[in-house]
């Protein structure tokens, strides 16, 4: 009876688990390989007269670490997932508080803020570059004390370093809402009658947010941390249609370009530079370090949701 | 739940029925090309040409920035199914495709064009057009600053009309002098078109001797440092907006817009003039990237039919671009639908735009210089040329640092 | 008289507000240079359009142009995102389920796989998966390429790794005593995940149907590698991207077929609004 019982289970695990399973590994896991198998070779997937797959080692991965606008992005995206990491974090949360208070209007406004999720990136990028190179000098112009504004040298997308912060704010405004709705989850999670009776015991809110709420949210914490760092480490679409990589900068002595993130740097080097097998271990490198860093993530993360 | 299934299977019947009724008969020929511009035309003279031939022609037009049709070509060639006929730009996406591009030698279009795409000998290109560019000026404001555009052919020149445009701004209404792009986005009107007054302004056609000495790390230094103050006279007299972080639209509008006596573009601008509904006269003047005279302006090619050897209608696909040599419908969808200047010498219809005739004129005065920018790689123009120009252009190196990494730039690429 | 803490709600209602502006200005921004002509767009980019009647004009020009096939694109866009929807939905579930109850290596193997994935970046796939369907294509004569079945399987698997972790953490939620009474009561295993397990799911479901329904709306880059640009099965997207020319962007068009595309996925949202928080709630975090 026993023994037939497990066979059962058995049968339903496996027969639940084909459907996603097998297309998973049909369209993901086999193509995975493919690809990195790809990278030690010199593949273009064109009609090349001297073509023929040649395996040609390690050579795609030396020479991408040898290209110095390889390098720089990758330090470039390291520091752009950062900075958004934290911001949309912050701002989703205070967002999530905002919109889980007595306010009037409290659903209209969550909606609003999940909005800008249901326009793809693409286009996004395309109307923040009108907000940035148009809308924001316009005001300059009309407002006296914004004056600056107005002024060709402050444009956010003529200098590297506050186009990266353009960057970080369109992401921040794009993901926010989304993230946003699972901190509300987790603040709604939260025992009503833990407020009331530290409110009896004269906690201000302040002291509730940092003794109930923050602790009690702490594991959605481990979710929304690794869904941003994927998220922007990935980011291509805003980064293509709101700088294309540019302005330019120097590294060692090369100019090279200024905002360009990992996928774009993978993208331009498959494409426009015409080396397909080079982007593909490219696109394993990074692979490999996002995995380490998500694991890595995940497991402070973990550790910590116990502490708090 | 019941709910939902039945939902399911009504989808499912839908599908069922519309990818059934999606199946074609019959032949089809494929063309697949970069002009998303004139999709709505080619395929309407492509669907009465079908009619006739009796097979259905699909159009797949490809456009978007940053690689354009080279992934969706290497997409389709993973995926086994390539066009019958596919355009390609140049040396380097043909060398990318030599493999499949029929050698069309010995169709009977090629005697009449100069501009066929060639290789070795051989022809393996149908000319989709001729485009051309220089300075586009527009002629009511110069006549309004007293300046002859017949006088604007070399360095000195349009350094003197410069300054006496840029200290008449108030009077003319304008923001800057010349409306200019430098931005990455825009890295194809420095690195690519700029670019190019280097490799052939004052040459005869088709003289690629400057281009081999900078493939083999020679550099004319002369020559380059003429064509830096050239650069600089550009970025110093461009609205800055416009130049570092301007697209296209804000480039062609500032001009289109009366905001700019020259814009630095080609022929194709004339339908986004045509949208702006402009009145005022405008023409090309050549480039005056040199200190000798150079009365030309940079006609081509821009890019090429090539046909797939593998397709299954070679004899169709041929007789496709021969048509539009010969028939006279071929001809009107080239220049009155299309709006294209023919590359064709037995075509006599002209085109409407003010600044393709200036084109025209230039062409058939025997003033052109070629277009020898698809010689260098698209890495090297897009990713190291392309950001040495914006720095110029934001002012974070000078003109001999300029010099310098071009220099440098071309010296590192002849030992790929 | 106006307590204090009144008057902190006012401040706050009117920043959140404030908030909520900038969150939508740029709908608004689509919606008033769909209106516009294509040189009015660039040149007056902030400023409300002459006409608001241009916006029809411009509707009924993407609804008639040839490249964008309007009523074609929408149908194909609306069949792949509902059958891909509800196979994920269904497939997603209950191998979840079985990730979950099941408390063996070979599990939780299974499980970290599919979480893993979710760092696979896409560059790595996308022409390997084109010339492994061509593969399979020619051996089984199934075919995968430019057909629904291809771009509908494929979005099954790309879309299981977050919909599995999503059930995933909502099944570990809810309690093991129910399942536990139907199996005493002659349940068979898999009555208990359609009778029992399933219709629990629900807020998680709505969850997973929105965010993979948005992705699969928008989504541009497997459909043009799938079904490929300008054959007869197009979705939306890609018909968008046919104004995007190489140097000319056709503006007013671009937007108005944004505008077109938004609309349906807008409205599909704001109706399942309400069983996102939910879903989320047990969901997500655990």
């Amino acid at each position: 009876m026993k023994g037939s019982m497990q066979k059962e289970s058995q049968l339903v695990f496996w027969l639940f688990l084909l459907p996603a399973l097998f297309a998973f590994i049909m369209v993901m896991v086999i193509p995975f390989f493919m690809g990195a198998f790809y990278a030690f070779t010199n593949w273009s997937s064109s009609a090349k007269l001297d073509g023929g797959l040649k395996f040609i080692g390690l050579k795609n991965f030396i020479d991408s670490f040898k290209d110095p606008a390889f390098i720089y992005s990758f330090g470039l995206t390291g520091v752009y997932t950062l900075l958004s990491m934290v911001t949309v974090n912050l701002i989703a949360f205070a967002l999530a508080l905002l919109v889980t208070s007595k306010l009037k209007l409290k659903n209209i406004y969550r909606a609003g803020f999940f909005i800008p999720n249901l326009i793809g990136g693409l286009i996004l990028g395309y109307i923040w570059q009108f907000i940035f190179n148009n809308a924001i000098p316009a005001l300059g112009k009309v407002i006296p004390f914004l004056s600056a504004l107005a002024d060709p040298q402050n444009l956010m997308l003529s200098k590297n370093t506050t186009a990266i912060i353009a960057m970080v704010i369109v992401s921040t405004w794009q993901y926010a809402g989304y993230i946003m709705m699972i901190y509300i989850a987790a603040i709604e999670n939260v025992p009503e009658e833990l407020h009331e009776a530290a409110k009896i015991d004269g906690a201000n809110s302040w002291m509730r947010l940092r003794m109930i709420t923050l602790p009690m949210v702490a594991q959605a914490f481990t979710v929304t941390m690794f869904l941003t760092l994927v998220f922007s480490f990935k980011q291509f679409d805003v980064n293509v249609s709101l700088t294309s990589g540019g302005p330019s900068t120097m590294l060692m002595n090369k100019p090279i370009l200024g905002t360009e993130l990992l996928a774009l740097n993978i993208y331009n080097t498959a494409f426009i530079s015409n080396n397909l097998a080079m982007g593909q271990a490219r696109a394993v490198i990074f692979f490999i370090v996002l995995a380490i860093i998500s694991l890595i993530q995940v497991y402070v993360n973990k550790k910590k949701e116990i502490e708090l | 739940m019941k709910k939902l299934v039945l939902a399911l299977m009504a989808v499912l019947a839908v599908v069922a029925l519309t990818a059934c009724g999606g199946q074609k008969s019959g032949k089809t020929l494929t063309l697949m090309q970069n002009k998303p511009e004139i999709d709505a035309q080619l395929k309407a003279y492509a669907a009465e040409w079908g009619k006739k031939n009796n097979v259905t022609v699909v159009i797949k037009s490809i456009g978007g920035t940053s690689g354009g049709m080279g992934p969706q070509l290497k997409a389709d060639y993973a995926a086994g199914d390539m066009p019958d006929i596919f355009a390609f730009d140049g040396l380097e996406a043909y060398k990318e495709w030599e493999g499949v591009i029929l050698d069309l030698s010995n169709e009977p279009w090629v005697s009449k064009t100069s501009v066929a795409f060639k290789y070795n000998g051989k022809v393996y290109g149908f000319p989709v057009a001729v485009e051309g560019w220089g300075m586009a000026y527009n002629a009511d404001l110069l006549a309004k600053a007293g300046i002859d555009p017949k006088t604007l052919n070399n360095y000195e020149a349009y350094k003197a009309a410069f300054e006496k445009l840029n200290a008449m701004k108030k009077e003319l209404g304008i923001d800057s002098v010349v409306s200019m792009a430098a931005s990455v986005e825009m890295g194809w009107v420095t690195a690519h078109h700029n670019f190019n007054s280097l490799l052939s302004n004052g040459l005869p056609y088709g003289d690629l001797s400057v281009v081999n000495d900078l493939l083999a790390g020679k550099v004319d230094e002369q020559r380059l440092s003429e064509y830096a103050d050239w650069v600089e006279l550009l970025f110093k007299y461009a609205d800055k907006t416009v130049l570092l972080t301007g697209n296209y639209d804000a480039q062609v509008g500032a001009f289109a817009a009366g905001k700019a006596v020259f814009l630095h573009q080609g022929n194709w601008v004339d339908p986004n003039m045509k949208t702006a509904n402009v009145t005022f006269k405008m023409a090309f003047a050549p480039h005056g990237s040199m200190k000798q005279v150079t009365d030309g302006i940079f006609v081509a090619a821009p890019s090429f039919y090539a046909i797939n050897k593998d397709s299954k209608n070679l004899a169709l696909a041929k007789k496709f671009l021969n048509d539009f040599v010969e028939t006279p419908e071929g001809n009107n969808y080239m220049v009155k639908e299309a709006l294209m200047i023919p590359a064709f010498s037995n075509i006599t219809l002209n085109p409407e735009g003010q600044l393709s005739k200036s084109v025209q004129e230039w062409a058939s005065a025997g003033k052109v210089y070629s277009w020898n920018q698809y010689y260098f790689t698209g890495d090297f123009r897009d990713k190291i040329l392309t950001p040495i120009y914006n720095q110029f252009a934001a002012g974070k190196i000078s003109k001999s640092q300029f010099v310098a990494l071009m220099k440098k730039a071309f010296e590192e690429n002849a030992k790929k | 008289m106006i307590s204090k803490k009144k008057i902190g709600l006012i401040i706050l209602e009117f920043v959140t507000a404030l908030l909520f502006v900038a969150f939508i200005f740029p709908f608004y921004m689509v919606i008033i240079n769909s209106a516009k002509t294509a040189f009015e767009i660039t040149q007056y980019p902030l400023s409300l359009p002459e006409r608001f009647g241009n916006l029809f004009t411009n509707i009924v020009k993407i609804w008639k142009n040839e490249a964008v096939r309007y009523p074609a694109s929408f149908l194909a866009s609306v069949i792949i995102t509902t059958v891909s929807l509800l196979l994920i939905n269904l497939f997603s579930a209950q191998a979840a389920w079985v990730l979950a109850r099941t408390k063996t290596k070979v599990s939780s193997f299974i499980f970290f796989i599919f979480v893993a994935a979710m760092v696979i970046p896409f560059q790595i796939v996308m022409f390997p998966l084109l010339s492994w369907f061509r593969t399979i294509t020619n051996i089984t004569g199934i075919p995968l390429l430019r057909t629904y079945l291809g771009i509908i399987f494929s979005y099954i698997g790309f879309g299981a790794p977050l919909s599995i972790f999503l059930f995933h953490g909502f099944i570990k939620s809810i309690p093991l005593e129910l399942e536990e009474a139907a199996l005493i009561d002659g349940c068979k295993k898999h009555e208990i995940f359609f009778k029992i397990v399933f219709p629990i799911l629900k807020p998680i479901q709505a969850t997973v149907l929105v965010l993979n329904g948005i992705w699969i709306w928008n989504d541009f880059l497997l459909p043009l590698l799938v079904l490929g640009k300008g054959n007869t099965i197009q979705t939306i997207p890609l018909a968008v991207s046919n104004f995007a020319g190489a140097f000319v962007k056709q503006w007013d068009l671009i937007l108005t077929a944004i505008l077109m595309a938004m609309i349906p996925i807008i409205i599909f949202f704001l109706f399942a609004q309400k069983y996102i928080v939910k879903g989320m709630i047990a969901g997500s975090i655990k």
